[in-house]
């Protein structure tokens, strides 16, 4: 049995519950960081490349908390989990693909780095048939495991046996988002701690789509406490994650091309849904400082919101980002949004 | 005479006013915040107080800026807004009608469109030093011209010189090449405020709509050389109303105003503030990792307040 130390940040919000079930039925103990502190987030800052964006540096500051307690530390090459797009060549953004390396070469010292890739163009080493090239994503994720668990010593029917278990427990997960739960309310539904979050309103004045990556929507220390920020001032959100993949999928015909990454495409198709619902008051984007992506993303939006008359509102996130100055303009917004809507 | 009090405190400036019943400008001061905002908010609000001399009865008052939290305590506001709708409220009460509100502070600046008199879209820059005043006070200082200059040198300007002005450090580099090569101080202003007006526009004025009546206000407003760059980038007039310095302000004071219309009551505290006594403490909170910096507000030695937390573990306030 091992330690398997999994960080609070990226790819967490959206796939925890897949990978701690899978874990623990293999008989591993798993460890999660902490959500984001500024401990955490000072650690990452001084570790990481300058360049990289702030949830990369972040990142780091989680594996940089893991370190000592852990045997091993998970880190899958996340390259892609479906063909779509142009040509079929959809991949997480570079950062992602490159990250078990960026690990590896920052902490020397650390626990061996789990780092399976999840790559759904992935071939074996010598395919054995035509269909090999074609594998489907459930089959790429339960190879994925079988990898996983060889590095922990696990055979093969034991791992497919948690793959199972693990892909039941991330259907559920699905489920609780399109009723409308929030990633993190989710999370501490399927596994309830002392004191779960919960964004329930009894009557929201307004509904705003809160669109982006998961771990800058999700992270309260970076984004200064939005989710809660907003549930204060009596606001329902509602964000990409809590729209079905197929329902996703369709906005893709909107564009005359999508974006190259799969988190890029996930924040645009759910703006454009949302774009086009009357129960929705308002976009908010939150957008990564020097994130490659996010320039074009947030152009995009800012363009199709005027276009189609919805209120938007893009806020940045870096590490200076203070709460005051996210306050002000989430204030400004639902300002705007009462004296239009008392204007009519 | 009923009067109506609004104060913005930023971190570099202090501004108070009282409009009449309606809503005209009675008395304005423009004050250094210096670190120091209690005091400065007590003493401001006093001396306003000994000019009026009792004339004016205060029916209520609005405080807004990046401390109107605390700012309301002092003064016991009956509302604080965010800057964006102060600022909003204060230029349509002023240019009915207006569209696009260009606003530049010393440390930050903003845009604000309308349409129909309501907000319908804004931006705010509060990092980047090459589109705020700041950036015309460090080139002032090297120029050894003092900033109030400003404007009269831009004016007469014949070819402003291009300056690459994308952020304020090459913008410095870039000058001081310009100087070398024998440009007069007079191009050199005025391709500095053109730089400015073309940060401005790149960074807060992306993608926006902006369409006349302009109103070109904040601190930097009184740059005659700032205003004739945008009228030029902009190819049409902005206008400068006559408190640009103090529209937030205002803009808190109008607020205040519509706030007694619906309450009839005030809790301001009154002119003597300053025979209160305001302390704000802090500590370090070792709940977690994130070791807030957790501040409390005293009132002649009462607790009344205490935010800065991360988790609202400390959150308090008393009304
Ligand atoms: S998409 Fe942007 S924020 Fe996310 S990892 Fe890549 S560069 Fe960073
Ligand atoms: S106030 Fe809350 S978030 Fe801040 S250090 Fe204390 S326990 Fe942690």
């Amino acid at each position: 049995m091992a330690k398997v130390g999994i960080p609070h940040a990226l790819a967490y919000y959206l796939y925890y519950p897949f990978w701690k079930t899978f874990f623990e039925k293999l008989g591993h103990e798993v460890v999660v960081s902490t959500p984001t502190t500024r401990a955490i987030l000072d650690r990452g800052v001084e570790e990481t490349v300058n360049d990289a964006c702030i949830p990369i540096k972040i990142y780091h500051g989680h594996v940089a908390s893991l370190i000592d307690q852990v045997d091993y530390i998970f880190c899958p090459r996340l390259i892609s989990v479906r063909r779509h797009g142009d040509f079929g060549t959809e991949t997480f953004c570079p950062k992602f693909l490159g990250l078990p390396d960026l690990i590896r070469l920052t902490f020397t010292g650390a626990p061996p780095i789990i780092d399976t890739p999840i790559d759904i163009n992935q071939l074996e080493s010598k395919p054995k048939s035509k269909k090999d090239k074609k594998r489907k994503p459930a089959e790429i994720m339960e190879a994925a495991c079988v990898e996983t668990g060889d590095r922990l010593g696990n055979s093969i029917t034991q791992s497919r046996a948690a793959y199972q278990k693990a892909a039941q427990v991330h259907q559920r997960f699905l489920t609780l988002l399109e009723q409308g739960k929030l990633p993190p309310e989710a999370i501490d539904i399927l596994f309830p701690p002392e004191n779960p979050i919960s964004y329930e309103l009894e009557n929201p004045e307004f509904n705003l789509a809160v669109v982006g990556y998961p771990y800058a929507i999700y992270d309260h220390y970076i984004n200064v406490g939005l989710l809660n920020i907003l549930h204060k001032e009596n606001i329902k959100v509602y964000t990409q994650d809590t729209l079905s993949d197929k329902i996703l999928n369709q906005e893709a015909s909107e564009l005359p091309k999508s974006m190259f990454w799969y988190f890029s495409n996930r924040a645009v198709y759910g703006a454009l849904y949302y774009m086009k619902k009357g129960y929705i008051d308002g976009i908010v984007h939150i957008t990564a400082f020097a994130c490659g992506p996010d320039s074009m993303v947030d152009r995009l939006l800012e363009i199709e919101a005027r276009r189609r008359g919805k209120p938007y509102l893009p806020i940045s996130i870096d590490e200076h980002t203070g709460e005051s100055g996210v306050r002000t303009r989430v204030e400004a917004f639902v300002d705007m949004l009462r004296y239009r809507r008392d204007k009519k | 005479m009923k009067g109506f009090l609004g104060v913005d405190v930023g971190s570099v400036s202090t501004n108070i006013v009282v409009v009449d019943a309606d809503g005209k400008l009675l008395v304005d001061r423009y004050l250094r915040t210096s670190g120091r905002p209690i005091e400065v908010v007590q003493q401001g609000i006093y001396d306003i107080g000994k000019e009026l001399a009792g004339d004016v009865e205060i029916l209520a008052a609005g405080t807004t800026g990046s401390a109107r939290f605390l700012t309301s305590m002092i003064v016991g506001a009956d509302v604080v807004k965010n800057e964006i709708t102060a600022h909003a409220v204060a230029a349509s009460n002023i240019v009915p009608g207006v569209r696009t509100i260009i606003e530049i502070g010393g440390q930050d600046s903003k845009i604000i469109i309308l349409r129909d008199g309501v907000v319908t879209d804004f931006a705010m820059n509060t990092v980047c030093a090459a589109g705020t005043g700041s950036f015309l006070d460090q080139q002032a200082s090297r120029l050894l011209i003092p900033i109030e200059e400003f404007g009269n040198y831009a004016l007469k300007a014949k070819n402003p010189v291009r300056i690459a002005g994308r952020c304020a450090v090459f913008a410095e580099s870039d000058m001081v090449h310009k100087q070398q090569l024998g440009y007069n101080t007079e191009d050199i202003i005025a391709g500095l405020c053109e730089a400015l007006v073309r940060n401005y526009m790149n960074n807060v004025g992306k993608g926006k709509e902006i369409l006349d009546p302009i109103i070109f206000q904040g601190g930097v407003a009184a740059n005659a050389g700032l205003v004739q760059a945008f009228n030029h980038y902009l190819n049409t007039e902005v206008t400068v109303p006559p408190y640009f310095g103090v529209m937030g302000a205002i803009g808190a004071a109008l607020l205040a105003k519509d706030i007694y219309a619906k309450k009839g009551s005030t809790n301001f505290k009154g002119f003597n503030l300053r025979d209160i006594k305001y302390v704000t403490t802090s500590f370090e909170c070792k709940g977690c990792s994130n070791a807030c910096e957790v501040v409390q507000f005293y009132q002649n030695g009462e607790l009344l307040a205490r935010w800065g937390d991360r988790c609202g573990k400390w959150e308090l306030q008393i009304d």
